[in-house]
């Protein structure tokens, strides 16, 4: 058993991102995510089927028996059932915050206090995670029939991808990812508005970043987009130690983005950070939730699943 | 406080660590990407008094554990409050002296003083050292329990003792034992005439305790004594008392009663007698008991014989014989062959007042006849020196074999320097000596002998003739005669010792053995040891009774005057010295006032607190995050 069929054994979307990551390239992994999540998703005749007929696919174990084209099976005996174009009916833009702050793990944290090991196990940055996370969702969505685009953002526009429902359109996604990024600031405001532009007419927007912006920047581009009918949702990546500071002893800490630096005692001011980083996650919540945007905190430890399933949960949630 | 280790407060010198590492912590080498920094930014604004505060308290926690942990290493000592006390070197000093056995308050004092005692000795603790002192300068250590067994034996001396010895003996014990806390407890009735001199006994605390009130009026024997102290056969009793007021006397004599009287107020008795006895005679002076009976009885002893027959040589020269004449008529001597008074040349036998011969020609045959007789003397053949010069006493030898200790001495060299005074040799002899003479020098002439004595010999350098001497026409000449006569030269060699109770002397030379009380004889060795009770002890030769050792209390101790709190303290110099005004007190000070007790389990109690305290301030920042 190689390890794809390995992990496909035991659910992608449930696996270690980290481990999981490391077996394969985007898409492989992305694939295998969808197909973990797919599997684990109860039977629903809405999905992946329409009215309008669209092409034939081999029958496989577990397809509805009155999809299978007995005609074809009674000339030809092979077992095929009929797939049909649905009708799609969203435009999913799918926004990546790719600035320099994302490209960080909680792995680069050494002990302050003398030590040279990590103190935080191999774990993908919170950039890594969102590409593969983005991708999964780009081909779920895909699957769904819905039309799905890409904007890759730091201090500017680097990727705009408007959305399509075509085949062809996941491969142009993932080749996007793969273009660099990590430039010095973010600018979601900007991003979300190309989004928007690209949508054309309302649908469902997906903003993946970290989220060290200011709120009122962010706050006055969602009620604008929330204003044109789109829905928004908001997964705040978080590496885990971003949360805790779970580092000993002493540094001048730095952002990677303003160059705004704080010496400090980790031991001194852990408790109050940690106090702070709940009052700023608190306040994305509520700022989002009194707009009607989707908001979830997602830490890079978890499972691609985690993420995916609120994802598509706002999908389901939506006509 | 003191320091045991002072030098180890340097290590407080790292206190600046913490300090520095709260001033510097800004200038921090260590750089890390974090991309959440704003938040951290945003955390010190919000918190950045709570924070402030928080470090200050840790820096301050950090420098006292430090502080707290030097000051510590430093091995401080100090007195502070709490139950018990730390070990303690303790000596008890008690004064058992006569005086301290007047009876107060219906008790003795020196019961007082065992009393106090226990009651010091109940609060000490196994980790303590103790030891008692008594006035005799005795010497007990050991645990509490033993030493109060110790001080049910201390029983009160029959002289003064000597407190100065025994406060210094303690000194040196307590120091010796090695603790930081060093105690003398001092029990004392503060006989003024045993504080009369200072001490210093270092780096000790000492705790007073004095006997208070009034000391109750006291009658004593302070002197008791025969003159002459050979009685051919007739003699006198001379006692002296002290008494404000009158009292009754009782002399006895080889245990019978010579004499009862009543004497007036500091009176001087003398008690003329010719008793029956003859030899060595011990004899009392007594007084009715009073409040303190140790005192009310003084023994003295007499040599008691018949008037000795004197053989006078008629070369001796006409004052002699004049002496002769009168002392025989007084009854003081007799006709006979007892004692003979020669020149030295016509010398055959001892005892012997030997003169020297009126003609030079005549001292080689003296020479021979001294040789002869065993008498370890020569005329010097240099021959007669013609030079006035003038007879002085020769100082500390007492005119008879009699050594006094206590009293007496004085008076009696100021006696026998009386008889030369005014003395004059004109022609006389040198006086050599032989290798191992025993003797005495009576009087000299400048450095020279010019009489000596020695076991049954008197030996004069000059003729007793005016044209060779002076001495023969003085008025003390026919006294000195008498008392070489009936003195030193009748009876055997030997004498009175008088000596306070529980002293030490050293051996007469003409006594091998001496008679306790009950008449058992016991061997001298070099020492004389004075039983510690008063009495007259007989000194034997070869078996024969040649003398008496008499052991009476020390007189001073019989006036009851005592030094106040203050008096005493000046006498005493300590590193502290504390009086208690009463014995509970006392009790209360003692060990206490002494005891400065380690700091050390303290102060590293407080640092281990203060440290817990840190690591729960630490460890609270770490949890509330």
């Amino acid at each position: 058993m190689d390890s794809g069929s390995a992990v496909q054994a035991v659910r992608a979307d449930l696996f270690d991102p980290a481990s999981l990551a490391a077996l394969g390239r985007i898409e492989i992994v992305a694939r295998w995510i969808v197909d973990g999540f797919m599997s684990g998703l109860h039977r629903s005749p809405r999905k992946g089927f329409s009215v309008e007929f669209a092409e034939y696919r081999p029958y496989q174990p577990g397809d509805d028996l009155r999809y299978i084209d007995w005609k074809i099976a009674a000339r030809s005996d092979r077992w095929v059932v009929r797939q049909y174009e649905e009708e799609t009916n969203l435009r999913a833009s799918i926004v990546l915050d790719v600035s320099k702050s994302m490209a960080w793990s909680g792995a680069h944290l050494r002990d302050l206090g003398g030590g040279a090991e990590p103190i935080a196990p191999a774990r993908l940055t919170k950039l890594a995670y969102a590409e593969r996370l983005t991708a999964a969702l780009a081909l779920l969505l895909l699957r769904q029939r819905d039309a799905v685009g890409l904007v890759r953002f730091d201090a500017r526009i680097r990727t705009a991808i408007p959305p399509r429902a075509r085949t062809g359109q996941w491969r142009r996604v993932v080749a996007a990812l793969e273009d660099p990024g990590s430039g010095l600031a973010s600018s979601a405001p900007a991003a979300l508005e190309q989004a928007a532009r690209l949508i054309n007419r309302r649908g469902m927007i997906v903003l993946l970043s970290d989220l060290l912006m200011d709120i009122p920047d962010v706050e006055r581009a969602i009620r604008g987009l929330r204003s044109a009918g789109h829905d928004i949702t908001v997964l705040h990546l978080m590496d885990p130690a971003e949360r805790d500071l779970p580092t000993g002893g002493e540094a001048v800490f730095v952002d990677p983005e303003s160059s705004l630096e704080i010496a400090a005692s980790v031991a001194d001011v852990r408790a109050a950070y940690r106090e702070t980083v709940d009052e700023v996650i608190g306040e994305w919540r509520a700022m989002l939730s009194s707009i009607g945007a989707g908001y979830e905190l997602i830490f890079t430890d978890s499972p691609f699943g985690v993420p995916l399933r609120h994802a598509f949960a706002a999908r389901q949630a939506l006509p | 406080m003191s320091l045991l280790a002072p030098l180890y407060l340097f290590l407080g010198a790292a206190a600046i660590v913490p300090l520095l590492i709260h001033l510097l912590r800004r200038r921090i080498g260590t750089r890390v990407d974090f991309p959440a920094a704003r938040y951290l930014a945003r955390a010190e604004q919000e918190h950045s008094r709570s924070l402030r505060l928080r470090n200050i308290l840790l820096m301050l926690l950090r420098v006292a554990i430090i502080v707290f942990v030097a000051t510590a290493a430093a091995r401080p000592v100090a007195r502070w409050a709490g139950a018990g006390h730390g070990p303690t070197a303790l000596a008890i000093v008690l004064d058992n002296s006569l005086s301290t056995s007047a009876v107060v308050d219906g008790r003795p004092l020196i019961e007082q003083f065992r009393s106090a005692a226990r009651e010091v000795l109940g609060q000490a603790t196994a980790s303590d050292r103790l030891w008692l002192v008594t006035a005799d300068g005795r010497l007990r250590g050991g645990s509490a329990s033993s030493l109060r067994e110790e001080l049910d034996r201390v029983e009160p001396l029959n002289g003064g003792g000597d407190m100065r010895a025994a406060l210094a003996r303690a000194a040196i014990v307590v120091r010796s034992a090695g603790l930081d806390s060093r105690q003398i407890a001092l029990l004392t009735d503060g006989q003024r005439t045993a504080w009369s001199q200072s001490i210093d006994v270092g780096d000790v605390q000492v705790l007073t305790s004095l006997a208070r009130g009034t000391p109750p009026p006291n009658r004593a024997v302070i002197a008791a004594m025969p003159r002459p102290e050979r009685w051919t056969p007739r003699g006198a009793v001379v006692a002296r008392l002290l008494s404000k007021d009158s009292t009754t006397y009782r002399i006895t004599l080889a245990g019978r009663s010579l004499a009862r009287g009543t004497a007036g107020p500091n009176d001087e008795i003398v008690i003329h007698a010719a008793p029956p006895e003859r030899g060595w005679v011990a004899g009392t002076v007594e007084l009715e008991p009073d409040e303190l009976p140790g005192d009310n009885v003084r023994h003295f002893a007499v040599w008691i014989g018949a008037a000795p027959g004197v053989a006078l040589s008629a070369a001796a020269g006409p004052f002699l014989r004049s002496g002769i004449d009168v002392l025989k008529s007084a009854g003081r001597i007799t006709d006979g062959r007892d004692i003979a008074i020669v020149p030295a040349d016509e010398l055959s036998s001892l005892p012997a007042l030997i003169v020297a011969p009126s003609d030079p020609v005549r001292i080689g045959a003296a020479n021979r006849a001294l040789e002869r007789a065993g008498v370890p003397w020569r005329f010097g053949a240099g021959g007669p020196r013609h030079e006035e010069s003038t007879v002085s006493a020769a100082p500390g030898v007492a005119a008879s074999t009699r050594t006094s200790t206590a009293t007496g001495g004085e008076g009696a060299d100021s006696a026998r320097g009386s008889a030369f005074t005014d003395v004059s040799a004109t022609l006389r002899y040198e006086l050599v000596s032989q290798p191992g003479v025993e003797a005495d020098t009576l009087a000299r002439v400048g450095r020279e002998p010019w009489i000596v004595a020695g076991p049954r010999y008197v030996i004069v350098a000059s003729p007793i003739d005016p044209a060779a001497t002076t001495f023969p026409v003085r008025a003390a000449f026919v006294p000195w005669v008498a008392e070489m006569l009936t003195e030193r030269l009748v009876g055997e060699p030997g004498g009175v010792v008088e000596a306070v109770p529980g002293r030490q002397l050293p051996r007469p030379r003409w006594a091998d053995a001496i008679e306790s009380a009950s008449g058992v004889r016991a061997v001298l060795g070099d020492d004389l040891q004075v039983p510690p009770q008063a009495g007259a002890y007989f000194l034997d030769r070869a078996g024969r009774r040649v003398g008496a050792l008499v052991a009476n209390p020390d007189p001073a101790e019989s006036m009851l005057e005592r030094f106040g709190p203050d008096d005493l303290t000046r006498r005493i110099t300590a590193q502290r010295v504390l009086n208690a005004s009463d014995r509970a007190q006392f009790t209360r000070m003692a060990f206490r006032a002494a005891a400065r007790r380690s700091v050390l389990e303290p102060l590293l109690a407080i640092a281990l607190t203060l440290l817990l305290l840190e690591a729960v301030l630490v460890r609270v920042g770490h949890r509330t995050a």
